[in-house]
């Protein structure tokens, strides 16, 4: 028995389900014809090998599914979105694009489609995952998916490089990107003055508004198209996004490695981590306001999933310039990326794809409580909600870093229940206490907690 | 022919021969004409077809 994944419907010539925690591709006749086609050329070979193509292999099709052929792939750690990833990871995401579409063509093969959301990254590095996008080239075919580039690569990232606009609100908003007529509404005079931004931008809105539903691939073809019309093309569009940068700097992390708790906790807190992660034998670590994913590496260095998620563009797009183990995730967690897209499931919220057994949340609920007002019993339900161990740092009204959020709010603006002992009596309404340690000059406590039901069932306590 | 899932947007596809260089703005050219020629011989048809139609099919005298 297998149950079809909920994002993969759109191409009826090849999706994915699942059987239990294997990842099998159906293919129809024609998905099976582009299969066949791409298995054959050294340019798959050698894609695979070097990580930039999922690793497939062929398997015969569930007895229950309706398919001429079937793959099989490995699972992926984590799932995410281009509506969580950082300007360089869409960039080089689009570069990996561009790449595996000169070489099928190379190749005599094509690529049907050109969505970010065929791209995953593991261990750091950007992995095309959907092989039923390549299909045999017809001569005189042009590039299908040159649209669809441009609204979910290049126009995000000409948001955010030419008009400082940052693209995610825009993918989660809308998963489709801007179209060329949005884009040349939010570009400037001089913006719109590039060469890059007349042809990608102004040509195609006006085109597209002109041609709309007119059938054109015929004449285009007689008219001599070819091949290497895409390939100059996409030489050029690989040249243009190369050069696109964010001016993002890593002024942010600096910052964050030089607050003086920082350096002062950090060990006994990475300490912390390290005996919860031998004890518990967790496998999926789930680090919550992860900042320069230092925890959430140091977890990743012992062998589990880890999942880093903070709301720093700059300190998560430095860590992934450096090469990172972790999969990073882009999102503001007091608003978290929901599950949307068709009928609500074709994209799941962030808390469904992390499934973690151990929550990590150094550094955070301070942030959460006193920043964005969050009551410190809801914080707690939230944390639960999880259903696994969490290794939490409470951070007392009479620190430094409160002083600093709570500098111009009134006692009157705050929520109740903030005191460490009031905090201690909330939590053990869910969880009941494995251990905790104190930091620094006794204003900070780590606890390890664990979830009341998970913790009777072990150990009995409480 | 490859009939795709995704729909590429005419004016995307006539801009990719623009976006290919001197050969492609050829190409895009005579994609052009040979749309214009189409609808030129379309209109002229439609017209024939009109004036065969402005002819009363059934006698209206009463």
């Amino acid at each position: 028995m297998y149950r079809a994944d909920p994002g993969s419907f759109r191409d009826p010539a090849s999706h994915i389900v699942f059987a239990d925690d294997r990842v099998i591709r159906l293919l129809d006749e024609r998905g099976l014809a582009g299969w066949k086609a791409l298995a054959a050329t050294d340019f798959f070979a050698k894609a695979t090998a070097d990580g930039r193509l999922i690793a497939s292999k062929q398997i015969e099709p569930p007895p229950d599914a309706d398919a001429a052929a079937a793959l099989e792939h490995p699972l992926l750690p984590f799932v995410s979105y281009p509506y969580e990833w950082t300007f360089s990871m869409l960039r080089d995401a689009a570069l990996l694009q561009l790449d595996l579409l000169a070489e099928s063509l190379a190749a005599g093969l094509t690529m049907k489609d050109a969505t970010p959301y065929n791209i995953q990254f593991v261990e750091g590095r950007p992995v095309f995952i959907d092989i039923g996008s390549f299909e045999p080239y017809s001569p005189g075919e042009p590039w299908i998916g040159y649209r669809q580039f441009t609204r979910q690569f290049l126009f995000p990232l000409m948001m955010r490089a030419y008009a400082g606009v940052p693209f995610q609100p825009w993918l989660r908003g809308n998963p489709e990107g801007p179209s060329a007529g949005d884009m040349r509404n939010l570009l400037g005079f001089w913006q719109r003055m590039r060469p890059s931004t007349l042809l990608h931008v102004s040509l195609q809105a006006r085109m597209e508004a002109r041609m709309s539903g007119t059938a054109v691939r015929g004449e285009l073809k007689t008219a001599g198209f070819n091949a290497d019309l895409i390939l100059a093309n996409v030489r050029k569009l690989r040249k243009l996004v190369e050069g696109l940068d964010w001016g993002g700097s890593a002024a942010g992390w600096i910052e964050y490695e030089s607050c003086q708790h920082v350096g002062r906790d950090r060990e006994t807190k990475t300490r912390f981590l390290e005996s919860a992660l031998a004890d518990l034998g967790a496998t999926r670590v789930l680090d919550l306001g992860a900042n320069d994913c230092h925890f959430a590496e140091r977890a990743a260095a012992q062998g589990v999933t880890a999942v880093a998620v903070d709301g720093d563009e700059p300190v998560l797009d430095a860590v992934y310039q450096k090469g990172t183990s972790v999969s990073i995730v882009l999102s503001d967690l007091t608003n978290p990326s929901p599950s949307q897209g068709w009928a609500e499931r074709e994209r799941p919220g962030l808390a469904g794809r992390a499934r973690p057994d151990l929550v990590v949340a150094y550094g955070l609920i301070h942030h959460l409580i006193y920043t964005a007002s969050i009551p410190p019993s809801a914080v707690l339900d939230w944390l639960a909600d999880f259903e696994c161990p969490v290794l939490v740092e409470f951070v007392a009204p009479d620190d430094e870093m409160v002083a600093k959020l709570t500098a111009n709010k009134v006692e009157a603006e705050l929520h109740p229940g903030r005191d460490q002992s009031e905090f201690e009596s909330a939590l053990r309404k869910q969880f009941t206490v494995a251990s905790t340690e104190t930091l620094g000059e006794g204003s900070r406590t780590l606890y390890r907690l664990l979830p009341v039901t998970a913790a009777q069932g072990a150990t009995g306590r409480e | 022919m490859l009939f795709g899932y995704l729909d590429a947007g005419s004016g995307s596809l006539i801009l990719q021969a623009i976006l290919g260089g001197a050969a492609g703005i050829l190409v895009a050219f005579k994609a052009w004409k040979a749309r214009l020629m189409g609808k030129r011989a379309l209109t002229e048809a439609g017209t024939e077809a009109e004036a065969v139609v402005e002819e009363p099919a059934v006698p209206t005298d009463s």
